[in-house]
């Protein structure tokens, strides 16, 4: 009895890919940042697309609370902001992570990494956001927070993105565009200009 | 004038910057409008000075009246320097009943009878505060007019703000303070920054305060943002919970524009034993001595723990700031923040 | 004519209202010669002679204190530097006098701080300054001093030789821990390749492992490792800060101030001192490398031509600036010195000729460095909260930008930049700027060129918009295009060996450089195929890729690479099966220009055996005419052994009738429109349409010709009417 009231709890706070039906003509997308800055503006950015209806749902971190598992939609998409000044962010995404269902990872899961190229960001940090990316097989973007025309840019690239995931390109399922768009880890190329 | 004059006055000029120099000289009456007028203040600070010698000698003006300048100057500028803050306690019945001709009087007594050779000059400012700027000097020494200490004091209320004091003249000050006003006893308020009117302003509550309450506050409602319809936040009510508590904790709209906030642990050290013998195993207190630092720290504090970047509820050790109006703190073992003295 | 009598009427009365006005700026509208002049007669009137003479004749051991001489003396030069500046001759003596402690120490950090050159500053008086160094007491702090201020008037020293020659000298200062960081930022700017020499590198090794890894010891080393990278086996870590601080706070005000003043007398003002100097500046400055500083003249102002001053010129070299045209660099090759600051040269053409023609290693190494830093730093390696799409960095950009076009090739620096910078690329920050780059970039080695290129592209180009992926398109094909030419000029006789950058030594074989640029049609091709899949074969994408096709025909026969890569099957049915019909007219012509090449390249392979065209290669390109022509022009469309193949019972289901007739050049959806056009004008009488009346012989040959006079000459190539 004991363990099953645990799978059905582990089972409840388990996001699903497949555990709604899809809306006609809509995708969702859950965008999830410990800091909760950048996701506002995406947001706002997101639901102005006019060819499909996009919802956004915004979170600090998973799992998301019960209460609004009714009128949650299906979620297609979901992205973890990083800013990569923040070793917290880095780790609050990693713990999330296993809240989602194994599903998500089949194309239905993106990370979008912010201030890359801040002096402050350590090799180390930027190795490992690779690392997770990769190894997790989902796509890393990386996005300019700070300009509006960064902002448009990363909204574009969620939406080709999230199309896909959502089912609304028939020519192309989240699986494939994955595979065509997951994470490597890129070579040492560390020292060309001075070789 | 004379050299020592001379050498007063450049000071003064070399460290204001022109523009503060001019509303200075404006505030100060003795000038009048043509002299005021014929100082150029685009040139150089070398020949400002220059100029502004030629007045002095002009009308016979000394150092006397050359500090009553700087002391202007200091008022209308009181963002220099550190500020200390010290609170009297135990106030006597008369305590509050004390007016400033009589407390300008028996200040400068008590201190000329505790020290031989120094000056006072004692100024209210608009905002009703007392200014005393005293300079020092000893037995042997005329009072030392190139490092005056400057006192503000509000009457009828514990709090004295003091700059560059140095320890050797503390006593006499704080002796002088309270047989004027009518407290027995005073004691470090641990609170220091360079700006005045944060520190009284924190040590006053003279800035808007948000206290807890079960209802919604406006403040939630305030910040709530006029979302879309497809744009939902799942965790929604975690951030106006967070804001509440970060107003709460550091206070609302303009705080006090506070420096650093200075934490002295004296804790044994806790960890696994075997990891870490060597810290362990010492004897005596471990002594770390934490720091922050910020243009506007409670801002940050605040910004920090609505933005969820710190953890809420804040941490008693950050909210004492302003609930104690102190921002140096010695931690020790027990947990709780504790003073120094 | 009007316009000519009226501009001369306007300019004559400005002389007039010229003459009104004050003497001073009469002085700054004359001829530098008459100024000089001017200014000496008024200086032998002048107190501030006096006090230079003063300062130059007084006796060692004068006492300071209580000196009113002294005093008087110094606020007169003081007020004198402070407005106007020093002229060469009293920088020398008062530098003089201060660094000689000919009063003691007490005097040196206000006659350094009142140092501000009007001019230039004399060589001769630097290098005896240093001398001094080691001679007298001087507090460290006043050692500090003088070094700062040298480092902040570098570029108004007259020349730089002198220095250079003391370069060992200056270097043994290094070992002072003090000292240290300003010394390596003299070195770094007195730095040849004949300076560095092995013990010389030992040292500062040594320093390092005293001192930890200093970033100004790191700046330093990386330069030598630049200059003599056998010399330097120390890996240098790749985000190195910027090792150097902008020493010129004491003078900045008054040096502008001076400059600012003098402005209209001294042509060659150093008003760009600082954007100099922002090379090297603190951090909190936003895009400092990205003011690229003017071209300035460091020596000698010229009032006479250029060519006698030349000649007078005892020390026999010649500023870059000085040069004014093309004809005087060829007369001065031999004895040009470059400016201090590289990154000048960028701005420059006359420079960017002199670089190209000398092809001097050393100074495109110190060209490539600088690049290298200045990129990094202000685009991988920003501070807090930059806006980074501000105005200098696009300026920048586009300068490089010109720059590599005017050399007509890319700098490793910057390809090694971008590199980088594509992992952290959203796609839009300077997207055409980075586009342009990428597209100069030289030929990447197979082996690498998956790494470097492929996978960050491939990753942006299918997360991107389309307006993306046309763009990445067109940049892949500029840069296929650079790569052939290259190879077209560069290619030794015997087809070989081929050297592809003038200036880097990379040797790339023949083999070598058909497998990078095979690579790289590959790449285009599976963007290309599933690119078009996802858009839905969007017209405009397409029609950019066609444009790549376009160069890839023709490798063989326009720029004789002998390497043939038809398209594959995810971009030629999309553009065969297209609703437009520029789209099918260019594939068709892309497919004849295959012909003429494969040919072309049989008949070849027949002589010389040049190349060995693979059968699989002709084997797909006669599949591909066979669908072509009997889709188009046969009508046999789904026949059994093209391309396409449905289930029969599908087709029957989709109940189209005649459906091998439906891509058909009358009834497939490009050209439909015309055979209903053709049709009308064919039979203007006939209420009932039937298009397959156009099929019979007759009309059949009057619609090709139709189609072909509407300006589709693809179609025309591929099957000649008869």
């Amino acid at each position: 009895m004991k363990v099953g009231d645990l799978s059905v709890y582990i089972d409840m706070s388990l996001l699903k890919p497949f555990s709604k039906l899809p809306a006609l003509n809509a995708a969702t997308i859950l965008l999830v940042e410990r800091e909760e800055r950048f996701q506002q503006n995406l947001a706002d950015a997101l639901v102005g697309d006019t060819t499909v209806t996009v919802n956004v749902r915004l979170a600090k971190s998973l799992p998301l609370p019960m209460d609004n598992e009714e009128s949650r939609p299906r979620i297609d998409l979901v992205v973890f902001i990083i800013n990569l000044t923040s070793e917290l962010s880095l780790k609050s995404a990693e713990a999330s992570l296993k809240y989602l269902d194994p599903g998500y990872f089949l194309g239905k899961v993106c990370f979008l990494a912010t201030n890359a190229r801040n002096t402050s960001v350590p090799t180390e940090r930027l190795d490992a956001m690779r690392k997770l990316a990769a190894s997790l097989h989902c796509p890393l973007l990386f996005a300019e927070d700070q300009t509006p025309d960064g902002v448009n840019s990363a909204t574009e690239r969620l939406l080709t993105v999230l199309k896909v995931a959502a089912g609304l390109v028939p020519t192309a399922t989240a699986l494939y565009l994955s595979s065509l768009t997951r994470c490597t880890i890129p070579p040492d190329i560390d020292q060309p200009s001075f070789e | 004038m004379d050299d020592f004059g001379r050498r007063l006055l450049q000071r003064l000029v070399r460290r204001t910057p022109a523009q503060a120099l001019k509303a200075t000289l404006g505030k100060w009456e003795r000038l009048t409008v043509a002299q005021r007028q014929s100082v150029d203040f685009t040139q150089p600070k070398v020949a400002v000075m220059e100029q502004l010698v030629a007045i002095f000698e002009e009308n016979g003006w000394t150092v006397k009246h050359i500090t009553e300048l700087e002391m202007i100057n200091y008022m209308e500028n009181a963002n220099r320097g550190m500020w200390h803050a010290f609170q009297m306690t135990d106030p006597k019945d008369d305590a509050n009943a004390v007016e400033m001709m009589q407390f300008k009087e028996q200040f400068k007594s008590h201190l000329s009878e505790l020290v031989r050779h120094v000056s006072v000059k004692i100024k209210k400012h608009t905002d009703e505060a007392l200014w005393i700027r005293i300079a020092w000097g000893d037995s042997y020494s005329p009072p030392n007019h190139l490092k005056p200490t400057y006192v503000v004091h509000h009457l009828q209320t514990p709090y004295v703000f003091v700059t560059s004091l140095n320890s050797k003249q503390k006593p006499f000050l704080v002796q002088a303070l309270i047989l004027s006003t009518g407290y027995q006893g005073i004691k470090d308020a641990n609170l220091s920054g360079q700006k005045l009117t944060a520190i009284r302003d924190l040590l006053m509550k003279q800035y808007q305060q948000i206290f807890p309450s079960k209802y919604n506050s406006p403040l939630t409602e305030k910040n709530e943002t006029v979302s879309n319809p497809h744009i939902e936040r799942e965790q929604s009510e975690h951030a106006s919970k967070r804001l509440q508590m970060a107003c709460e904790a550091f206070g609302d709209g303009i705080v006090p524009q506070l420096q650093t906030a200075v934490y002295k642990l004296e804790t044994k050290f806790r960890g696994d034993a075997n990891t870490n013998r060597t810290m362990t195993k010492r004897e005596g207190p471990f002594r770390c001595l934490v720091k922050f630092a910020s243009t506007n720290l409670l801002e940050s504090f605040r910004e920090c723990a609505s933005s969820g970047i710190a953890s809420t509820p804040v941490s008693p050790l950050l909210s004492s700031i302003t609930l104690k109006g102190r921002n140096y703190f010695v931690v020790t073992e027990n947990g709780l923040p504790s003073s120094q003295t | 004519m009007a316009e000519m009598l009226h501009l001369s009427v306007t300019s004559g009365s400005d002389s007039s209202a010229l003459s009104d006005q004050s003497a001073s700026s009469r002085v700054g509208n004359r001829s530098l010669r008459v100024a000089e002049k001017e200014r000496r007669k008024n200086e032998a009137e002048d107190p501030f002679v006096a006090a230079l003479k003063y300062f130059s004749d007084v006796e060692a051991g004068t006492p300071v204190v209580g000196n009113d001489d002294f005093e008087n003396n110094l606020v007169l030069v003081e007020k004198v530097a402070y407005s106007r500046g020093l002229h060469p001759e009293a920088i020398s003596i008062m530098l003089e006098f201060a660094m000689s402690l000919r009063m003691g120490t007490t005097p040196c950090v206000r006659i350094l701080k009142c140092l501000i050159p009007a001019s230039v500053v004399p060589q001769e008086a630097v290098v005896r300054a240093w001398v001094w160094l080691t001679v007298g007491k001087i507090p460290t702090s006043t050692q500090i001093l003088f070094i700062k201020w040298v480092l902040t008037v570098f570029d108004m020293i007259d020349g730089k030789d002198h220095l250079r020659a003391v370069y060992g000298f200056i270097f043994s200062f290094v070992t002072d821990e003090n000292l240290s960081p300003f010394i390596c930022h003299v070195l770094y700017l007195l730095t040849r390749k004949e300076s560095v020499r092995v013990f010389r590198v030992r040292k500062l090794l040594e320093l390092q492992l005293k001192l930890g890894r200093q970033p100004y010891l790191l700046h330093l080393l990386s330069l030598y490792k630049v200059f003599c990278p056998e010399l330097v086996t120390l890996s240098i870590p790749s985000r190195l800060r910027s090792g150097f601080k902008n020493h010129n706070n004491p003078w900045k005000s008054a040096l502008s101030a001076v400059q600012k003043r003098n402005g209209c007398q001294v042509p060659s003002s150093t008003s760009l001192l600082f954007t100099n100097k922002d090379k090297t500046a603190s951090r909190k400055r936003k895009h400092r490398h990205l003011e690229l500083p003017a071209l300035r003249s460091v020596t000698i102002q010229m009032d006479q031509t250029a060519s006698s001053s030349i000649s007078s010129n005892s020390r026999m070299v010649v500023p870059l600036v000085q040069v004014h045209s093309f004809a005087e660099l060829l007369e001065n090759i031999h004895r040009i010195e470059l400016p201090a600051q590289m990154g000048s040269l960028l701005g420059s053409s006359l420079a960017l000729q002199y670089l190209d023609c000398v092809q001097d290693e050393s100074a495109l190494l110190r060209l490539n460095f600088w690049l290298g830093f200045a990129l990094h730093e202000e685009f991988l390696f920003c501070g807090d909260g930059a806006s980074q799409t501000s105005e200098e960095a696009l300026l920048f950009l586009n300068k490089l930008l010109s720059t590599q076009h005017f050399l007509q090739e890319g700098f490793f620096s910057s390809e090694a930049f971008l590199y980088k910078f594509l992992n952290f690329w959203d796609g839009s920050l300077f997207r055409p700027q980075i586009l342009d780059l990428l597209s100069n970039i030289p030929v990447v080695p197979s082996t690498k060129i998956g790494q470097l290129l492929f996978e960050p592209l491939m990753q942006l180009f299918f997360t991107s918009s389309l307006f993306f992926k046309c763009g990445l398109m067109e940049c892949l094909n500029s840069m296929l295009l650079k790569w052939l030419t290259w190879h077209s000029v560069y290619a030794l006789e015997d087809d070989l060996d081929i050297s592809l950058n003038s200036h880097t030594s990379i040797n790339m074989t023949l083999s070598g450089f058909k497998d990078s640029v095979m690579k790289l049609i590959h790449f285009v091709g599976r963007l290309a195929s599933v690119g078009l899949q996802l858009e839905g074969c969007h017209s405009v994408l397409l029609s950019f890729i066609l444009d790549f096709y376009e160069t890839v025909c023709d490798t063989f026969l326009k720029y004789g690479l002998p390497l043939v890569v038809v398209p594959p099957p995810g971009v030629f049915y999309p553009a065969l099966m297209a609703t437009d019909p520029v789209s099918v007219d260019r594939l068709a012509y892309i497919m004849h220009r295959y012909k003429v090449n494969l040919m072309s390249a049989k008949t070849q392979e027949k002589v010389t055996e040049a190349f060995y065209i693979s059968r699989q290669t002709i084997r797909e390109f006669n599949h591909y005419m066979v669908v072509m022509v009997n889709c188009l022009w046969n009508s046999k469309m789904f026949h059994p052994g093209m391309g396409v193949q449905l289930g029969e019972e599908l087709l029957l289901r989709s109940n189209v009738a005649q459906h091998w007739r439906s891509f058909d050049l009358i009834h497939h959806p490009a050209f439909l429109s015309y055979a209903v056009d053709f049709h009308q004008r064919c039979w203007p009488a006939r209420r009932d349409m039937d298009l397959n009346s156009i099929k019979l012989a007759k009309p059949w040959s009057w619609y090709l010709e139709y189609l072909y006079s509407q300006g589709y000459d693809g179609l025309k190539q591929i099957v000649p009417a008869h």
